[in-house]
């Protein structure tokens, strides 16, 4: 009984040893916060050296160099297109050796160079994609045949690394893509104001290419957008039914519950596995074509489907039970007090979970590589049967390509990805603040 | 002359799942009168209410037995339609709870689903009589675009209450309207029940002797899932005949 008084002494505040206590707290506290903070600024640094050397890296992606070349469109070359009707006349242009001009423009401006080996590698500075240019310089205006002009050609990958300082001139040429002979050239023509590094607008609006100084990230934007209609058409209606069902609709029984536990699980399951059931069933028993974004979108949007109905169910979870209950004493019926009450309630939760949902199945890659959409295709896609890439596999296609100037276009897909996925987040936080106010 | 009551219940059960909540209650409602539900806290009032237009019918654990009759009708036969039972069976909530919508399309609701109005001009002269009833139309006449959560919690709970007018009830139920409102509004939700009085059948759940000694003219007090004593509103108050009854507006308990 004694220690009991001892206990119940009444508190010194003042004390020395509850002083201590008390800083003692504060101490701990300010560690913890310390802490906090250190972490945070942990990941925004690793954040910050990502952005930095992807972005430093993406600039050489964004940008191309260019060599301007005085071509003679040398009259004897070109069949006569007097008589022909356009039809016949753009067949006759493609037989064109275009090739042939813009080697002899560059043996004009290099006269020493004549035997043949280093006349093709002199031709090789330009892309082989100059013929294209000119065959459409031709198309657009038949007028200039006979003519002499000046135009830009994109350079060729190497060369492009070389301008651009990402092929160093100290590697010993042994050692190096572009040899002395070509550095020589190049520095000629850069001497004369022929060579420039300009934005390159190709790269938004080509599909892939095995010159890297043409492939273009178009084909694979296309590919991704028409891919995540699918995914969206396909999961939204069937998770916003199955999340209403499940919430507002059916008994609460060992069934459902398994149900439940099962779509849970689904949301952990790794995303190849959905691929491997794309390829298993879609491919595979339906025979829908391989590679096309229509099958990329179904099998995404396995992949979302649990994903929303998780986020759906929450959201129609967190609506107010009264306004349920006022619906209901209306006389309301329980399907008009889900779609008049529960539903437009729900909504910013549900397009969030969507949007959150839709961000995922386009950075999604492994999947899709189950499902044929690994192809190297060339062509941007117009339809949803067509074969078709996606950014995220684009990305992963040229990063394993060996050519330097491929290391920069993937970093400047990665940053085009980025921007997309940034965008649907914007637009998510957006809805819910829009929806969220309206009240 | 013996009154026909609007609503009667005959030895009513109420069970959530094992839990006996009600007990063989027998109680009548009359049509002209406002009959106050009272006692202490779970003992069965706002169960044995929601009784009464099936609004229990929606927890799964639920099972209610006895007869429940409006206009001698059984409203637990399987031939009455539910939605048209609540439609003739209205109810005001505990917190008012008005839909996130604006207060025209607050009271238009009712009568939308119902299909009670022909045409724009029909809706508009029901909204604004529910509007008037409810004693809220000089209030708000000016912005019936507004949106029904901005009024305030006495002035959301009359827009409550002209909702539930709107669909042409017969009989409203309140659940303890004005335990979520200060004195001032509980005052004006008290004039109302008083001006509705004899239009509509009102049964009331509340809390507050003083406020079901006020308003009605019928008083049942509930005890543990029983109803301990059922009579006039003035015999109850001051000359109950159970004990219990006595101890309790006295405030011995509760």
């Amino acid at each position: 009984m004694s220690k009991n008084t001892a206990v119940h002494a009444p508190t010194v505040w003042g004390s020395e040893a509850m002083q201590n206590r008390i800083s003692a707290r504060y101490r701990k506290e300010r560690r913890f916060r310390l802490l906090g903070l250190f972490a945070i600024l942990l990941a925004l640094s690793f954040l910050a050296i990502l952005l930095f050397t992807l972005g430093a890296k993406s600039i050489g992606g964004f940008f191309q160099t260019k060599i301007e070349l005085t071509i003679h469109f040398d009259r004897s070359l070109f069949p006569d297109l007097d008589g022909l009707n356009s039809d016949e006349a753009s067949l006759a242009l493609t037989r064109v050796d275009y090739a042939a001009l813009i080697r002899q423009s560059l043996m004009d401006r290099f006269p020493d160079v004549r035997q043949r080996r280093d006349v093709r590698s002199l031709a090789s500075l330009v892309s082989a994609g100059a013929r294209q240019t000119l065959a459409g310089t031709v198309r657009q205006d038949p007028a200039v045949i006979g003519a002499t002009q000046d135009i830009w050609f994109l350079a060729s990958g190497d060369i492009d690394s070389f301008v651009k300082g990402k092929i160093s001139r100290d590697v010993p040429e042994s050692d190096r893509r572009v040899k002395d002979r070509e550095v020589i050239w190049i520095d000629a023509l850069d001497a004369a104001g022929k060579v420039k590094v300009g934005f390159n607008w190709g790269f938004f609006s080509s599909g892939d290419s095995r010159e890297a100084e043409l492939a273009g990230i178009w084909g694979a934007i296309v590919g991704s957008f028409l891919t995540l209609v699918v995914t969206l058409l396909f999961s939204f209606p069937i998770g916003l039914a199955a999340a209403v069902y499940l919430e507002e609709f059916a008994p609460q029984n060992k069934f459902t519950d398994l149900i439940e536990i099962n779509i849970n699980n689904l949301a952990a399951v790794p995303s190849i596995v959905f691929g491997l059931l794309g390829l298993a069933v879609l491919l595979g028993f339906f025979n829908m074509p391989r590679s096309s974004p229509f099958v990329g979108g179904l099998t995404l949007g396995l992949m979302t489907l649990p994903t929303l109905i998780i986020a759906g169910r929450a959201a129609i979870k967190a609506v107010q039970p009264s306004i349920r209950d006022a619906a209901i004493g209306l006389g309301a019926s329980p399907m008009q007090t889900v779609f008049h009450h529960v539903i437009p309630l729900a909504m910013p939760g549900i397009l969030t979970g969507t949007i959150i949902g839709m961000a995922r199945a386009l950075g999604e890659t492994a999947p899709l590589l189950m499902i044929g959409m690994v192809a190297f295709i060339v062509d941007v896609p117009e339809s949803f049967s067509e074969a078709a890439t996606v950014l995220p596999v684009q990305i992963f296609l040229w990063a394993n390509s060996p050519e330097r100037a491929f290391v920069d276009k993937t970093s400047a897909a990665i940053i085009v990805l980025l921007l997309f996925l940034i965008l649907m987040n914007g637009l998510a936080v957006w809805l819910r603040n829009r929806f969220e106010r309206q009240w | 002359m013996e009154k026909t009551p609007k609503m009667q219940a005959t030895n009513v059960h109420v069970y959530y799942g094992d839990n006996h909540a009600i007990n063989k209650v027998s109680l009548d409602v009359f049509a002209e009168d406002v009959t106050a539900l009272i006692g202490p806290s779970g003992c069965g009032k706002s169960t044995f209410l929601r009784c009464l237009n099936r609004m229990n019918d929606s927890i799964a654990s639920a099972r209610v037995e006895g007869k429940i009759t409006l206009d001698q009708q059984d409203i637990y036969d399987p031939k009455i339609d539910v939605v048209q039972l609540r439609a003739r069976v209205g109810m005001v909530f505990q917190k008012p709870n008005p839909f996130p919508k604006s207060i025209y399309d607050n009271i238009a609701y009712g009568p939308r689903i119902h299909g009670l109005a022909r045409n724009g001009e029909e809706m508009d002269e029901m909204v604004i009589t529910s509007l008037q009833k409810a004693g809220l139309w000089e209030e708000v006449k000016d912005r019936l675009e507004a949106p029904g959560t901005a009024l305030s919690g006495g002035q959301q709970q009359r827009l409550c209450i002209a909702r539930a007018i709107a669909v042409n009830p017969e009989v409203i139920l309140m659940d303890e309207p004005c335990s979520a409102l200060d004195p001032i509004a509980t005052a004006k939700i008290e004039e109302l029940i008083e001006d509705l009085r004899g239009r509509f059948a009102i049964v009331i759940v509340t809390h507050n002797m003083q406020q079901a000694a006020r308003v009605s003219q019928k008083t049942a007090f509930f005890h543990l899932g029983e109803v301990i004593e059922y009579g006039d509103t003035a015999d109850i108050f001051t000359n109950p005949e159970k004990e219990k009854t006595k101890d309790y507006i006295t405030g011995r308990y509760g």
